[in-house]
């Protein structure tokens, strides 16, 4: 008899978990009629970011976005570490009415290029949001005595040194791989197949994995941010842990470094400079509450225009770029067109990985 | 320079907030240090570095040092680290002695808590240079040293042993292989649950805490002999704690404290490693190794000097090199940043008032932590009195709670609770030991991760492991003596059941 009704109170219990679960998926905040002006009547927004990371770009600039935001829209927003494909996939099952929405940078359509993750994650099935800023400091760095200052000096030397290689210490499937991909056909068309052949990539995960990778000498160049790594760079600091940029996918300089473009190095890819900024911008459910949507690009563009938004975005080499939503969605697709080449002539990581 | 002209007022009183809060949230299973500072971080925003600071070192401290609790008192490790805290801490409130246990684990915690905190402030830098020469062939070598513990604690059959060790591995191997981000060993209709497999709280949490409440479920939840006892009272020396304790077992402090802040201050190698490795030494070269298991507070104090320990040694490279240590230092150094300080080899030379503060912070955090836990603890002792068919439904809920807010509001972790809950009931009735499950499962995916990030190094040649300088062959000694011993160990403890 005991056993028996301990068996009844754990199925009761599994049965009352079940519903828990079904409930939360659908909760939803107070929803809008849409036919008032652009404000929203939401307690708390949930901003998901595509990084498990705190410490990220990422993370810094939701932040700061969503601090600023929700006094615009006279809510809460509440900032999610949950990683891209978890955060896809609760933008996926969230209600229609702005409570989830993502925050997130170029590897959101990238990473769907470039099949990390699936064409249900495509720029298409979500209604893109506005642009808000850009990391312009996203860079390569190398070992502060590396025989090379440059990405452009670091092909001439592998070009000078045929029984020499360089491995690039990369993450797959988003920002990092293009930019390498970019570098890497760079190389082979300025330099052709018997240097670019020699270029490796070591495929790891964090910023932290990259940088043991340097320093274990796994890898010789890796990728990086001023952010990241300015602090290695500067003098003062052991040999052992040193390093030195070589420079950045930006379209400019970015004020106070003196790191030079890729553009300013040469570097092409397809008779086009090379210029890749990480840009980063919200996605919303497809079918998103019109009204809420309109109300977030409108305190966006507000937050764009308080100096003290620049001011925090600028505590860490961070810039304010807006795009409202109309803007930004031809934009980025256009962005993900140009780009395209470069990805679906990119060597095949599987091959060239060490 | 005087503790007051860097610590204000309130940064002290946001420690002492801090430690109290950490402690619960520490003493609750499935929450940990690391979920204590997550949801305080946005607190922090408003106050000013050292203030925050105080805060974050009182919550990191404190939630650490609160896992103890249900670990000695129910069985349930409150934090991964400290699961080797139940190999000893339980028995020893089986046998009526929880307030002892408990002030012992509260004493070691102080002391290994101060013995990194000598090291972090005296040797960081230095201690940076060491770390960054540990690659990831070492990293791998050490958690394989981790492992061998393993070897040391099957109870009855070292290849049953074994075989639970790599079954937690596998498991821990289920979701998706970071690298070429394919999923892997997910059953099909899985995908979107697994992708990134098991989280280990709960199951960490549904093996001891759900699958013990089964067993005893089906024993009819009868008092156990230590609910009979009567602790206020003392009569029983044996029952009672006392500082002496420690007199025999300074070797034993040092090392675990030791072991704990080296660990810890190898980037990316988890605290729970710590003290997986500190008990492990500590069997070895034990006086009375068949006891150890059995309820002796020299398990308790290896556990939890390693675990505290390990505390200063995650902060050496959070603040010389600026990478985290574990994932509790991962959101500390997100604290950092979002007040525009860049964590790196030149922090402590550039920001002086700041390490100070860090410093002081850490002294005030374990002196608070330890007044607030060694003289409230008797009343945290009584849990053990409340019978079982009260204290099991506040547990289950605990449980779930806990499980559910891990990755903020995942249901598939409450179904993963009661899955390895219902596996925590089975595995002892089919010889799988569950400490060697789980060891394996925790340390299963570093293991992995350094074992392939040496092989991209070395272009697929194994024979890196040998040949990757002196620090790998000392590893080999380490972890062939150990595993030597373990094996010596175990015949020795079957001759002894035979006779």
């Amino acid at each position: 008899m005991k056993k028996l009704l301990m068996f009844l109170a754990v199925f009761l219990m599994a049965g009352i978990l079940a519903a828990c679960g079904s409930d939360s998926e659908e909760a939803s905040g107070d929803t809008n009629d849409g036919e008032e002006e652009a404000s929203v009547d939401l307690n708390r927004i949930r901003v998901l970011i595509g990084s498990t990371s705190t410490g990220g770009d990422t993370y810094q600039i939701a932040d700061a976005t969503s601090r600023h935001t929700e006094e615009a829209l006279g809510t809460n927003m509440k900032v999610d570490a949950v990683g891209a494909l978890r955060a896809f996939d609760e933008l996926r099952k969230a209600d229609d009415d702005g409570s989830t929405i993502m925050f997130f940078h170029d590897m959101a359509y990238l990473g769907v290029e470039y099949g990390t993750f699936g064409e249900e994650d495509a720029l298409e099935n979500w209604t893109i949001g506005p642009v808000v800023a850009t990391n312009p400091g996203n860079a390569f760095l190398t070992k502060g005595d590396a025989p090379y200052n440059t990405m452009a000096e670091s092909a001439e030397w592998l070009a000078e040194n045929p029984d020499e290689t360089i491995t690039v210490a990369i993450e797959s499937g988003g920002v990092s791989e293009v930019v390498f991909n970019g570098y890497y056909l760079w190389v082979e068309e300025e330099y052709g197949t018997e240097v670019s052949d020699r270029i490796r990539a070591y495929v790891t995960g964090s910023q932290q994995d990259k940088n043991q990778a340097l320093w274990d000498g796994n890898a010789d160049i890796i990728h990086g941010s001023i952010g990241a790594n300015n602090e290695y760079t500067q003098n003062g600091v052991e040999d052992n842990i040193k390093m030195k940029f070589l420079g950045i996918t930006a379209d400019e300089r970015v004020e106070g470094f003196d790191i030079p473009t890729f553009a300013e190095q040469g570097i092409t890819v397809n008779g086009n400079e090379f210029v890749f900024n990480k840009e980063f911008f919200f996605l919303m459910p497809e079918n998103v509450d019109q009204n809420f949507a309109t109300s977030l690009d409108n305190a966006i563009a507000e937050v764009a225009e308080n100096p003290d938004y620049a001011e925090d975005l600028k505590t860490n080499t961070y810039v304010v770029n807006h795009m409202p939503a109309a803007e930004a969605e031809e934009y980025l697709l256009e962005k993900r067109e140009n780009f395209r080449y470069i990805i679906e002539n990119a060597p095949n990581l599987d091959e060239i990985a060490q | 320079m005087p503790i007051f002209e860097i610590l204000t007022p309130m940064s002290v009183l946001l420690c002492f907030f801090g430690v109290f809060m950490g402690i619960i949230m520490g003493a609750i299973p499935g929450m940990t240090a690391t979920m204590a500072i997550a949801i305080f971080l946005p607190l922090t925003y408003a106050l000013d570095m050292i203030d925050s600071i105080g805060l974050l070192i009182g919550l990191y401290v404190g939630g650490i040092s609160g896992g103890l609790v249900p670990a000695i008192l129910l069985n349930i490790p409150g934090t991964p680290s400290s699961l080797c805290t139940t190999f000893d801490g339980y028995p020893m409130t089986q046998k009526g002695e929880a307030e002892k246990a408990l002030k012992v684990g509260i004493t070691a915690s102080i002391i290994g808590g101060f013995f990194s905190l000598t090291v972090l402030y005296f040797f960081a830098p230095m201690l940076s240079s060491v770390a960054i020469n540990f690659s990831a062939v070492e990293k791998f070598l050490i958690i394989v040293f981790a492992l061998t513990v393993i070897a040391s604690i099957s109870k009855g059959s070292l290849l049953g042993g074994i075989f639970s060790g790599l079954l937690g591995m596998f498991i821990s191997l289920i979701g998706t292989f970071t690298d070429n981000n394919q999923m892997r060993l997910v059953p099909p209709g899985f995908e979107d649950e697994l992708v990134y497999g098991f989280a280990l709280l709960p199951v960490l949490i549904g093996l001891f805490a759900i699958g013990q409440l089964l067993q005893e479920a089906e024993e009819g939840m009868k008092a156990a002999p230590h609910q009979r006892i009567d602790l206020q009272k003392g009569k029983d020396k044996n029952n009672k704690f006392s500082f002496k304790i420690f007199k025999n077992q300074k070797v034993n402090v040092i090392r675990s404290s030791l072991l704990g802040t080296f660990i810890g201050v190898l980037p990316g190698v988890g605290g729970s490693a710590a003290s997986i490795t500190a008990y492990s030494q500590t069997k070895n070269f034990s006086k009375n190794p068949e006891k150890l298991g059995t309820g002796e507070p020299e398990g308790v104090i290896a556990s939890e000097a390693s675990n505290n320990g390990l505390i200063g040694g995650a902060l050496v490279p959070l603040l010389s090199l600026g990478i985290p240590g574990d994932s509790t230092t991962a959101i500390l150094i997100g604290a950092f940043l979002l007040q525009g300080i860049q964590v790196g080899p030149l922090f402590i030379t550039s920001n002086p008032d700041l390490w100070n503060g860090i410093v002081f912070a850490l002294i005030i955090a374990n002196i608070v932590m330890f007044i607030l836990m060694f003289f409230s603890i008797k009343y945290f002792a009584k849990i053990v009195f409340i019978p079982k068919y009260v204290i099991f439904p506040i547990i289950v809920v605990a449980c779930v709670v806990g499980s559910y807010a891990i990755n903020n509001g995942v249901m598939f972790d409450v179904w993963t609770l009661l899955l390895f809950g219902l596996l925590g009931y089975i595995f002892p009735k089919i010889g799988v030991q569950i400490p060697s499950f789980l060891i394996g499962f925790i340390l299963g995916a570093e293991a992995e991760k350094y074992f392939i990030d040496s092989l991209k190094g070395s272009g697929g040649d194994l024979s890196i492991f040998f040949t990757n300088g002196p620090i790998a062959i000392v590893l080999w000694v380490l972890i062939l003596g150990s595993v030597i011993y373990a094996i010596m160990d175990s015949r020795k403890a079957k001759k002894a059941d035979v006779y």
